[in-house]
């Protein structure tokens, strides 16, 4: 029992953060972001390469896979989308981009990192035991600490700081925050930017667990779709809140349902859609239409 | 609503010559006979890409194609390797199979707009993969192969078709079937879109709410639309797994999802025959980059993405301007 | 005057707040009723309850003396109780023309595979659709634009197009939001006019919500009006010229929101 709940909170944290930029993505821009799973992907193999090939400290290579996908973040919003979305009054067209977009990360990733599984290092060494109630490895606990930290710094800064505000006043009603003076242009780039950086950063603090390979962007994407499904898309408390109910489900799922096979995912899925059709706008999301 | 124009008649005709005479010329000429399953691929694949058009036309962003494709295939699969039914009538269930099962999933998600529902078909093309593991009637992730080749069909004691095996050519044979299918699924779709379904179907889109104001049942428009929808891709599905001989879990995944939604896209969402343009231009396109090697993909995306940024709203936009605008008389 | 549409005891509440409460009334055969009230007075929240677009907490809205509330808009719609929607809600990129045809749904005698095979019965409803489009837009006074794309329209003329197309479904009863909102004082007699022949030539009930004063007075049979979700006062318009509490009602909210 004890073990299910720490696996669910250490899969929770790293989910919600997936979860948060996506969000973030969606609630500034109403775009929906495909390519998310694959700048979590390009996270890791920044990190693997800065911290597996390099052999820099572990913490360097966690900042370039922030710094790496945040410019990355910025060239796309003010290079793609923005234009895109000037130019066309469809939403359908940003989800097309989107899909463009994946596939072009897709194609860069293995022309630049190859397709084989990397892993790195173990960052610490040694297992948790206690009392065979909970095992876990040292390494996940503090991937797990450090994604919690990320999470409530993340908050803290869309809470207090100017940038963060801003950007809170963004996505509640663009035309609004604009009569309030908000440089729209800017703000939609860094949104983008900061959405794209916490994708990058999940993606440096779990290659060191799972390790990384070109693969895990799409089904990355997926899972960060369901988790802003159940918490409401575009709601910060609603993207925390999927990521940990994802995390506990998987986690309790692998634990009770493993003996029929590789059936937990079928389970989630179906239970999303039975959820979605009582409450279709997620947990905390806004009733719309 | 009003009839067909001669203009009209004389494309069709064409166009018509072009895939049953022309390419089978082409190919003899050129010798390239691979051509012959890219383009039973992009028949195959434009009857589903028509199927997402379709839902499209209510205002729903369709990504869930593949999950009704995979269901069509593997319906077809089963009932002619494991029951021994003949392929053409395992065609149709599987259709119609696909169509039921959309029913069922559309009664609850239907209700969801924009990325909403988006994000719900998605998802949906996950699941049907992992049933298909699960499940032991479609042999989990090994798959149903060695399907056997369509047969012929008889009408009282006349053979109007023989079956597939006899044939000196099957390549030549599926190509002529998956156009055939492919050519009656587009002219099934011009005509609904132009007759008083298709008009009311794009009120929706337009605006649900108004819809439903002058008496429109919007509920059961979609949830017919998504049944038709569905029902495309049960028929191309199906027919790529006779062609390929084999069905996998793997054979439709979320890839392919968007795929069919970039053909809508890339051909232009305002045309009927655009999804077809989409599919054969991105799928050939695909084909062609090949021998880029490594660069396919990335030559590939950025050319997509070029498209995107330059043309937002489709291939066809480009020569037919407003005339050619499919969804308007 | 018997009752066509009866409003009886209809409340919505919102989470906590109640937006409209125990509202009744009554609207006769063939004749326009206006309800009115300051900014937040419930109006639009009544008006989406008659036409079943939102469901009541408690009371029922009876259509010759059939419940009609809570049922599907669509359903509401084919029993004869159509509403309409203020100028943004249209078909944007369809022609005037194709939009009153389309909107002739509830007229259609064949079914929808009929329109896809073209039969005898869908080929005869195809030209009546459009002989009555025709007719229709003449009577709107709107032929001259049939094949202009509603996106293209003025303001006021899409506020006709609206009408034109809830008149397309052969309603009895004819539900109009805020008809007269944003117009000048001509465009506004232009649509009192079309208005009062709608119920006039046309024998179509009219219940309307409104906020435009003067527009009211010169067009309403009747008169209810509504302040903070409640019942204030129903009369002609001369009555309700001179109610204490209208006045009351309309003076102590802000001047801006009298309507100009």
């Amino acid at each position: 029992m004890e073990q299910v709940l720490a696996n669910g909170i250490y899969l929770g944290a790293q989910y919600a953060m997936i979860a948060l930029g996506l969000t973030l993505i969606f609630a500034l821009m109403n775009v929906l972001n495909f390519a998310h799973g694959q700048m979590y992907v390009i996270g890791g193999f920044v990190t693997y390469t800065i911290y597996g090939q390099l052999g820099l400290p572990y913490i360097v290579a966690l900042l370039a896979s922030c710094v790496t996908l945040a410019v990355l973040g910025a060239l796309i919003e003010r290079f793609l989308f923005a234009p895109v979305i000037k130019g066309s009054a469809r939403e359908e067209s940003t989800m097309l981009l989107a899909a463009g977009i994946a596939f072009l990360l897709d194609a860069l990733i293995l022309l630049i990192f190859g397709e084989k599984q990397r892993g790195v290092p173990k960052i610490v060494n040694g297992v948790l035991n206690w009392d065979f109630r909970i095992i876990m490895p040292y390494d996940r606990i503090l991937i797990c600490g450090l994604a919690i930290f990320s999470i409530v710094a993340f908050i803290a800064f869309m809470q207090f700081s100017r940038t963060g505000r801003a950007l809170r006043a963004l996505a509640q009603d663009r035309t609004a925050a604009q009569l309030m003076g908000v440089n729209v242009d800017r703000y939609s780039t860094i949104g983008f930017a900061l959405g794209a950086m916490l994708a990058g950063l999940v993606g440096g603090l779990l290659v060191t667990i799972t390790g990384i390979n070109l693969g895990m962007g799409g089904p990355t994407s997926i899972k960060a779709f369901m988790m802003v499904m159940i918490g409401g898309a575009g709601v910060i408390s609603g993207a925390i809140a999927g990521g940990f109910i994802l995390g506990f489900m998987e986690a309790i799922g692998l634990a009770v349902l493993s003996q029929y096979g590789d059936i937990t995912y079928l389970v989630i899925f179906i239970s999303l859609m039975i959820f979605l059709a009582i409450r279709p706008q997620g947990l905390m999301g806004k009733p719309w239409g | 609503m009003n009839g067909v124009t001669s203009k009209q008649l004389i494309g069709f005709g064409i166009f018509l010559l072009a895939i049953f005479v022309g390419v089978p010329i082409v190919i003899a000429a050129t010798g390239r006979w691979d051509f012959y399953f890219t383009l039973t691929s992009v028949a195959l694949l434009s009857i589903a890409s028509a199927g997402v058009w379709l839902t499209f036309y209510i205002g729903r962003i369709n990504i869930g194609q593949g999950a009704f494709a995979l269901i069509g295939a593997y319906v077809s699969a089963i009932l002619v390797a494991k029951a021994g039914v003949s392929f053409w009538i395992s065609l149709l269930v599987a259709g119609l199979f696909a169509a039921v099962v959309s029913v069922l999933i559309g009664l609850p998600i239907l209700r969801l707009r924009g990325v909403y529902f988006a994000m719900i078909t998605l998802v949906l093309t996950q699941v049907v993969t992992l049933v298909a593991l699960a499940l032991p009637i479609t042999n989990g992730a090994k798959g149903i192969t060695s399907i056997p080749l369509p047969g012929g069909i008889s009408l009282l004691g006349l053979q109007i078709l023989p079956p597939f095996d006899s044939m000196a050519d099957t390549k030549l044979a599926f190509y002529i079937m998956a156009s055939i299918l492919m050519v009656l699924t587009y002219l099934a779709l011009w005509r609904l879109v132009n007759s008083r379904l298709g008009h009311i179907c794009r009120s929706m889109q337009q605006n649900e709410e108004l819809a439903s104001s002058i008496g429109v049942n919007i509920a059961y428009i979609r949830i017919i639309i998504f049944a038709i929808s569905s029902f495309f891709g049960g028929i191309g599905g199906a027919l790529f797994g006779s062609i390929s001989q084999s069905v996998y879990p793997s054979s439709f995944q979320v890839t392919d999802s968007v795929n069919f939604m970039l053909n809508c896209f890339l051909g232009g969402l305002g045309y009927v025959f655009g999804p077809m343009l989409g599919t054969l231009t991105l799928y050939f396109g695909w084909d062609l980059l090949f021998t880029l090697g490594k660069y396919q993909l990335l030559v590939y995306s950025v050319l997509l993405i070029l498209v995107i940024r330059f043309l937002p709203n489709g291939l066809l936009s480009l020569r037919l301007g407003k005339l050619g605008k499919g969804g308007g008389k | 005057m018997s009752a066509l549409l009866e409003v009886c005891g209809v409340t919505k509440k919102f989470g906590g707040l109640t937006a409209v409460n125990d509202v009744s009334f009554d609207v006769g055969q063939n004749e326009i009723l206006s309800v009115i009230g300051p900014n937040g007075a419930g109006k639009s929240t009544l008006f989406k309850l008659i036409s079943s677009f939102l469901r009541t907490t408690s009371g029922e809205v009876l259509y010759e003396g059939k419940r009609i509330s809570d049922l599907k808009p669509h359903v509401v719609a084919r029993l004869g109780v159509v509403r309409t929607f203020q100028e943004t809600t249209i078909f944007k990129s369809m022609t005037v023309r194709e939009s009153v045809i389309v909107a002739q749904h509830l007229r259609a005698k064949a079914s929808l595979a009929g329109y896809f095979w073209g039969t005898r019965t869908a080929r005869a409803d195809i030209a009546a659709f459009g002989r009555y489009a025709d007719e229709l837009l003449e009577f709107m006074g709107m032929s001259a634009m049939a094949e202009e794309l509603a996106s293209n329209l003025p303001q006021g003329h899409l506020r006709a197009l609206g009408i034109a197309i809830g008149l397309a479904t052969d309603p009895k009863v004819l539900l109009l939001d805020e008809p007269f909102a944003g117009m000048n004082p001509e465009e506004t007699m232009r649509t009192v006019n079309l208005v009062r022949s709608v119920c006039d030539a046309r024998g179509v009930t009219i219940l309307l919500v409104e906020h435009d004063m003067p527009a009211v007075m010169n067009i309403s049979d009747r008169i209810v009006v509504l302040n903070f979700g409640e019942k204030i006062a129903e009369g002609t318009p001369s009555e309700i010229q001179n109610n204490e509490k209208v006045i009351e009602a309309y003076l102590g909210s802000a001047d801006d929101e009298v309507g100009i």
